[in-house]
């Protein structure tokens, strides 16, 4: 399956080559955050759509997966005295035993049910930090800072980039992808060629979640203050729906690129326009309804890809008979 | 225990109010085949409105209740077609893209309200809300705020309503021949068009007229919403997707777990405790407490 051009790699290349060489330019911090949250958001938004745009789940609790990585690590670093590198590994475990346990009786069921049950799952996991002791309820912990900005550039690039080709490579070159495709497609046709769809959806589940966690385990140790509305909050999940649909779903550069230019339209908005950060959720919310209505495939699908996803209806003799409807 | 007769009688006639919204949500999933995110938002949008009109005119909540229907019966007869575009379109997964534009006006909607109203709750004055009944027998005493037994009346009605809606009315015909299978009711010359108008508007009529007794009963805030809908979502799960009988208790249940959790938990941890017996009846029983969901 070919995603790009020729031209692609060569682009990609020359992209990779200057985002490595950036930091050795570039001295200033505030530039070198923006790029490192740019890149943690490119993170995200590629790990939701493994479950959301590969596989047809929609997931509206991303964020709790991102929050739980982020607290994970913080409690492991702050009260149990773990060094990062042991702590982080451990934050993408939680997020991932979280997924296994959340999709165990949510994806056997409709897509309804799951986009209802994760979504549901981020508010009772938002509550419970609330509300136990050890995460420190709504004051949040405070994390030893590690102030080296190009450590944090770095490490962000790394694992966003791993994440990036692991997911490449399962799920555009490897049978998984086709597989989760087939499961998005028609569950029941995947289910007679003899696929598992409920095994399949969980391992994409967890294969969205542990990044995610990583991801969230890596801000807190930079951001070094995590409290339950900025991390586990839904403006998290809201995002990440933004970014994917607005994209193009079922796509690897889609999100990356949907990530990138709603990530540069919030930091200027919230530079300029920091009075009216309300207005910042009715757009968000705008562009998503507006995204589907007009760009049901995203900008990645509209712009790039001249062979869209093959249209979805069931049953299509019966759909035109009904289609004059002159009823009652 | 002497708290117990209390507990009980709140979570019925909390329950009674949460059945109209499930009902109506239900009905819409039923009709649509997509649940609708934004259901929360209705109801704290019909909240507001009540809250407002009761401040500009001064007169009693309740008397507006058929504006708020009609008022909001329009917007939702007026926003389905796009729904329906959006459902009936060709590109990508027609489903999938359904359930993201309700979750994006979900967000759009909260985003307004905050800007609007702002972030403080307040409650909605009516009449009703000072008055109470006691009932002291049998060494059991209940206290009754009138406001929650007009609710209750008023969820009666209003469930009756739809009943006789549903049942012996052509139009109910249609809704539960476009439930049980779209294609085949459209060949029967049901037009799911105007019939998914229809039932939208009606369900956010009766979203946002509750929205107005949850203000006066409880509080309102932009911010409600996500509560409600969790709310909607927690019945419509436990009642089976689509199976109007079992709403009732489950409404009923939530009622219950609700006040319990007030009168002897932390009110905080409601959610926990809805969440979790969500997550045992998906695990169970995925097809809800009677098994008849789809």
């Amino acid at each position: 399956m070919k995603t790009t051009n020729s031209r692609g790699p060569a682009i990609l290349g020359i992209l990779v080559a200057a985002l490595l060489i950036l930091p050795l330019v570039v001295h200033d911090t505030f530039v070198l955050r923006v790029l490192t949250e740019g890149i943690m958001w490119i993170g995200l938004a590629i790990a939701f759509d493994v479950i959301a745009g590969y596989t047809g789940y929609l997931n509206f609790g991303h964020g709790a997966f991102f929050g739980i990585g982020a607290y994970t690590i913080a409690i492991l670093m702050m009260q149990a005295n773990l060094p990062f590198w042991a702590a982080l590994p451990a934050g993408g475990l939680a997020a991932g035993v979280v997924a296994l346990i959340a999709g165990i009786p949510t994806l056997r069921l409709k897509g309804a049910y799951f986009a209802i049950a994760t979504w549901a799952l981020s508010r009772a996991i938002q509550q419970l930090a609330l509300n136990v002791e050890f995460t420190g309820g709504p004051d949040g912990m405070r994390l030893n800072a590690f102030l080296n900005p190009q450590f944090f550039y770095y490490l962000m690039l790394i694992t966003v980039g791993l994440t990036f080709l692991i997911l490449w490579y399962l799920l555009e070159r490897a049978p998984f992808g086709l597989k989760l495709k087939a499961i998005r497609e028609d569950e029941e046709g995947a289910k007679a060629l003899g696929l598992n769809p409920t095994k399949l959806k969980m391992q994409a589940f967890i294969l969205s979640a542990l990044p995610t966690g990583i991801l969230g385990g890596i801000y807190a140790y930079w951001i070094t203050f995590i409290d339950p509305s900025s991390t586990l909050g839904d403006l998290v999940s809201d995002q990440a729906v933004v970014m994917v649909v607005f994209g193009g779903m079922g796509t690897l550069f889609g999100p990356a690129l949907g990530a990138l230019l709603i990530f540069a339209f919030k930091t200027i908005f919230w530079a300029y326009l920091s009075d009216f950060q309300l207005l910042y959720l009715i757009i968000l919310g705008a562009l998503i309804a507006v995204s589907v209505i007009f760009i049901p495939n995203g900008l990645w699908g509209t712009l790039f890809k001249r062979k869209a996803a093959p249209p979805r209806r069931e049953e299509p003799a019966l759909t035109a008979v009904v289609a004059p409807e002159e009823g009652n | 225990m002497e708290l117990l007769p209390q507990a009980l009688t709140d979570g019925i006639l909390l329950g009674g109010i949460y059945i109209t919204i499930a009902i109506a949500f239900s009905l819409t999933y039923g009709v649509m085949h997509v649940i609708d995110f934004a259901v929360g938002e209705w109801i704290m949008f019909g909240a507001f409105t009540g809250f407002y009109l009761n401040k500009w005119t001064g007169l009693d909540p309740f008397i507006f209740l058929p504006v708020i229907f009609v008022l909001y019966f329009g917007i939702g007869y007026l926003i389905q077609p796009v729904i329906h575009r959006v459902l009936s379109g060709t590109k990508g997964n027609p489903f999938l893209m359904g359930l993201v534009f309700t979750f994006g006006l979900a967000i759009m909607f909260r985003g307004l309200a905050l800007t609007v109203f702002g972030f403080y709750s307040n409650s909605i004055p009516s009449m009703f809300s000072e008055g109470s009944f006691n009932i002291d027998q049998f060494g059991i005493t209940v206290t009754i705020p009138a406001v929650r037994l007009v609710g209750l009346c008023y969820a009666l009605a209003i469930t009756g309503f739809l009943h006789y809606l549903l049942k012996k009315t052509n139009f109910g015909l249609g809704v539960r021949a476009l439930a049980q299978h779209k294609d085949a009711a459209g060949l029967m010359g049901v037009n799911s068009k105007r019939t998914g108008s229809f039932v939208y508007g009606i369900y956010v009529g009766i979203s946002a007229m509750t929205g107005v007794l949850m203000g006066c009963i409880l509080s309102i805030g932009a911010q409600m919403g996500n509560e409600y809908t969790i709310f909607a979502f927690f019945v419509v799960v436990l009642a089976g997707m689509g199976y109007l009988a079992g709403v009732p208790w489950a409404a009923l249940l939530l009622g219950l777990v609700q006040s319990i959790f007030m009168i002897y938990f932390n009110p905080s941890h409601t959610l926990l405790a809805v969440f979790a017996i969500l997550y045992v009846i998906l695990l169970i029983s995925p097809r809800g407490l009677f098994g008849k969901g789809v």
